[in-house]
């Protein structure tokens, strides 16, 4: 019995939260008045202008992804593996990017590269009014997809790369190999499935991503399919919830291609390490210089677009530039005084992304666990569906939730109009970042540990309340943090969902900027930006009471 | 006897005509945050006993939940509150609008409103050109955007996303000699269609393009706090969507709904738009600040049925203009 509970709990988990939205999406999408009915999705498929989308997607989040990997990865390495200074505050630093919605990332981008950019104007640097912001097109979207997806992809390689031990270093060591040959036949085999699941999971960000090309790629035409069904909603004809619908099947299907691929990979893995006391490499004489290319280069990520997104934020209005004349805080006066609505939306935000969080936290653990107890094929048909929600827009999973509860249900009622179905939607749509991580870390416990448990005596509860959990803890709670900051800064999921008196900062942003009101949606975007990061400084200080390896940047 | 009292009251409450002036009200609109919770203020001042609850989003959007909550089966707004008539007309057509033609119109010019009264023009939101005081070239007319000078630096709203754009567009081309062509020059010049008026309005004073089409109270808002743009009214004439309301067949709330679009067409309500920097749809109202004289404004004719009927074509036709 104890036995089957997470296996049933793990299904009933995946069922509603994946496979409900995704058939409703199907059905409205298939089911037309005589029943079953494929002609419009093949018609739909056969257009040029999804074909070329689909083009785009694929391009873009591979690409997209790539580049997060190797912006990431040698972050992971250092500052999980090494004595370089600062270590702490890179991995800080790093996190950011995800926590600043897509949008304001590229807003922030756009602001320093264009021609009304008060950075570079002050140093004589600015393009001519006239000139193009070179970050239109794909470009920018790739480069944008590799900077905001960086952190995911650090995340997940710098759970793994804590959880090797020295042990299997110092044996190669001893053994004769050099540091370099050890990093290479030890730990980057060691570090596979990790790899992959960061690669994934910064593919499928990409593959759902809409913000950074609705920004960069609409301008100029240059569309993925989510901006295509942004557009597609747009045209607002009757037909538009179908043929949106259609769209996230192949958005979906795409994201499948990328989950199967992962699996294969991953088929191969069966090994287990136990945890030891962590690797720590010197550095010796490249301690400063590695650590001084690392700050420079986040310096150009990080600092100068918020310098440029701060900067907007003084002045009266976009197109102002910045002197003392000028220099103003009326927008912050206007966001957080006049409008009574942006406080708000920062306490739903605040609430709902805390509450997906604690929730996704308290259930990946038996999800996960259940999801093991699967045979392997079915397992990750499971895991794939569950990664699907991500993978699609918000857009469209925000349809699919109104299809879904906009009618009275048993029980709970109408949850539309409600905070709460914005919830089911961030428990939808983040689950996967919940859970993987979850996975990844009871993946490498090895059986013996349970083994020799029982063999002692210690039952089945007992096993996971001394020897599972505390190894998977940490894990859960950075797949928590994920969820909490991607839900506290999602712009697409509420922005169908929000309600009277229940908007997020997601909607608050979008509106301001939609109304041509760029100097107050950066101020919005700034104290959100410095909430984060003050709520990020504060749980470093509990970081001495939290179990080792929860904070990401420590 | 309390049963008698109760029920005289029940009936009372039955036979007595219209005017809830209490409950609730569910607002869709596209209008600015800062706009629609103004306009929801005034109004419950009027109506301490009607809480409106409002929900802003973009005209598409807008329609795009309207539209999934009528798939659903359980429409929630009372009133919508849109930027164009050729959705508004739509609407009509589907039978979703309720005729409220009792409606005292009187102070508004002949043929601002729907004859049926299933929706009323509550201001005029006219299309010019915007351009960065950086730019060498000052436009004067529509056709200035087609000169070299403005070779690539045209940002336009898309009648693909922007029922206004679309508006606009269908205006411009029924009334300007070269009809669509005049939009082929603009493709062939280089001019970037995209999004809504916010984009064009972040483009030109960002600096990125000199020359958008966008709505007239952004840029004049906009340039009085100090941004480096100008707005134009061409002298051919500006094409003006009017922000119509209307009124949901399907609302729970008509009477409080009623009251709702007696206070927008109200003198009050009015004033509100003007004090909004809006141009009033009312006749013998002052313009807010920033605007020529009404009379110097020149607001170009256009068919809405026919736009109705065409839409598609209209936006098919664009589509194919500008490569999109």
């Amino acid at each position: 019995m104890a036995r089957f509970a997470p296996v049933a709990l793990a299904i009933v988990a995946v069922g509603v939260l994946a496979a409900l939205p995704l058939g409703r999406l199907m059905a409205t999408a298939l089911v037309g008045n005589a029943g079953l009915d494929f002609a419009p999705l093949i018609e739909r498929l056969m257009r040029g202008s999804t074909q070329r989308a689909m083009f785009n997607t694929l391009d873009t989040a591979v690409m997209g992804a790539i580049l997060a990997l190797l912006i990431g990865t040698p972050f992971a390495f250092f500052v999980a593996l090494t004595d370089v200074p600062f270590r702490r505050l890179q991995g800080f630093m790093l996190l950011l990017p995800l926590m600043i919605a897509p949008q304001v990332t590229a807003l922030a981008y756009m602001q320093l590269l264009g021609p009304s950019s008060a950075l570079l104007g002050t140093l004589g640097l600015a393009p001519a009014p006239g000139t193009p912001n070179p970050l239109l097109g794909r470009g920018g979207i790739i480069l944008l997809y590799g900077i905001q997806h960086a952190p995911i992809v650090f995340i997940t390689l710098r759970a793994g790369l804590t959880a090797l031990p020295r042990d299997y270093f110092e044996a190669a060591r001893a053994a004769g190999a050099g540091p370099w040959r050890v990093l290479a036949t030890v730990t980057l085999p060691l570090m596979r499935p990790y790899f992959i699941a960061a690669l994934a999971l910064a593919f499928v960000s990409g593959v759902g991503n809409f913000g950074i090309p609705a920004f960069l790629g609409l301008p100029v035409n240059y569309l993925t399919l989510a901006t295509l069904i942004y557009q597609q909603l747009a045209s607002n004809g009757p037909t538009v919830l179908a043929q949106t619908a259609m769209l996230s099947l192949l958005i979906a299907a795409i994201a499948i291609v990328g989950i199967a691929i992962q699996s294969l990979a991953q088929k191969r893995e069966s090994f287990a390490i136990t945890r030891g006391a962590p690797l720590r490499l010197s550095l010796g004489g490249w301690r400063w210089p590695v650590a001084g290319i690392g700050l420079l280069l986040i310096g150009v990520m990080l600092v100068l677009p918020m310098l440029a997104l701060l900067t907007t934020s003084l002045v009266p209005t976009y197109g102002v530039r910045l002197s003392f004349d000028t220099i103003t805080l009326d927008n912050y006066v206007e966001v957080l005084a006049r409008q009574a609505s942006t406080i708000r939306a920062f306490t739903n935000s605040f609430y709902l992304s805390g509450l997906a969080a604690l929730i996704l936290a308290l259930l990946a653990v038996p999800v996960a666990l259940g999801l093991r107890g699967i045979p392997m094929r079915t397992r990750q048909a499971l895991h794939g569906l569950l990664d699907l929600p991500y993978a699609l827009p918000g857009i469209v999973l925000a349809i699919a939730c109104i299809l879904l509860f906009l009618r009275p249900l048993p029980l709970i009622g109408s949850l539309y109009n409600t905070p709460w179905i914005i919830l089911v939607a961030y428990l939808m749509r983040f689950a996967a970042l919940a859970v993987r991580p979850v996975d990844a870390a009871l993946g490498q416990i090895p059986p013996q540990l349970g083994e020799a448990a029982a063999a002692a005596g210690a039952g089945g509860m007992r096993r996971l309340l001394t020897i599972t959990l505390p190894l998977a803890a940490p894990a859960a709670t950075a797949g928590a943090l994920l969820v909490f900051m991607s839900a506290f800064n999602e712009l697409t999921v509420s922005a169908l969902l929000w309600s009277s008196r229940n908007e997020t900062l997601g909607v608050i942003l979008f509106s301001l900027d939609e109304a041509g009101l760029s100097a107050q949606a950066s101020a919005v975007a700034v104290v959100t930006i410095a909430v984060v990061v003050m709520l990020l400084l504060a749980l470093d200080r509990l970081a001495p009471r939290l179990p080792a390896g929860v904070l990401p940047w420590r | 006897m309390r049963a008698i009292i109760t029920a005289g009251l029940m009936l009372a409450t039955a036979l007595t005509p219209a005017m809830a002036q209490e409950g609730r009200l569910v607002l869709y609109t596209s209008q600015p945050q800062t706009d629609a919770q103004q306009t929801a203020d005034a109004f419950m001042e009027q109506y301490p006993d009607i809480t409106v609850e409002w929900v802003r989003d973009g005209t598409t959007q807008i329609m795009a939940r309207f539209r999934s909550e009528l798939e659903a089966g359980t429409p929630q707004a009372d009133v919508l509150l849109i930027a164009d008539v050729v959705t508004m007309e739509g609407l009509k057509a589907e039978g979703l609008l309720l005729n409220y033609p009792e409606a005292d119109v009187s102070a508004y010019p002949e043929g601002l409103h729907d004859e049926d009264g299933a929706y009323f023009s509550t201001k005029l939101i006219t299309t010019g050109i915007v351009y960065n005081t950086a730019a060498t070239m000052i436009p004067e007319s529509w056709y200035d955007l087609t000169k070299p000078e403005a070779q690539g630096q045209i940002a336009m709203p898309s009648p693909l996303t922007s029922g206004a754009a679309l508006i606009h567009t269908v205006t411009l081309t029924e009334n300007l000699p070269e009809g669509w062509d005049f939009y082929t020059a603009l493709a062939e010049n280089g001019a970037q269609a995209s999004g809504g008026n916010g984009g064009v309005l972040t483009a030109v004073s960002g600096g990125e393009k000199l020359y958008g089409m966008i709505v007239d109270y952004m840029p004049i808002r906009e340039a009085a706090n100090g941004a480096p743009v100008e707005f134009v009214f061409p002298t051919e004439g500006v094409s003006a969507v009017t922000e119509p309301a209307a009124i949901l067949a399907s609302s729970q709330n008509q009477e409080n709904a009623k009251l709702f679009i007696d206070f927008l067409l109200s003198e009050e309500g009015q004033e509100l738009a003007v004090s909004q920097g809006y141009i009033p749809a009312r006749d013998g109202m002052a313009l807010p600040e920033g605007y020529p004289d009404r009379s110097e404004i020149n607001v170009l004719n256009y068919d809405a049925a026919n736009a109705l009927a065409n839409e598609q074509a209209n936006r098919d036709r664009f589509g194919e203009i500008f490569g999109q």
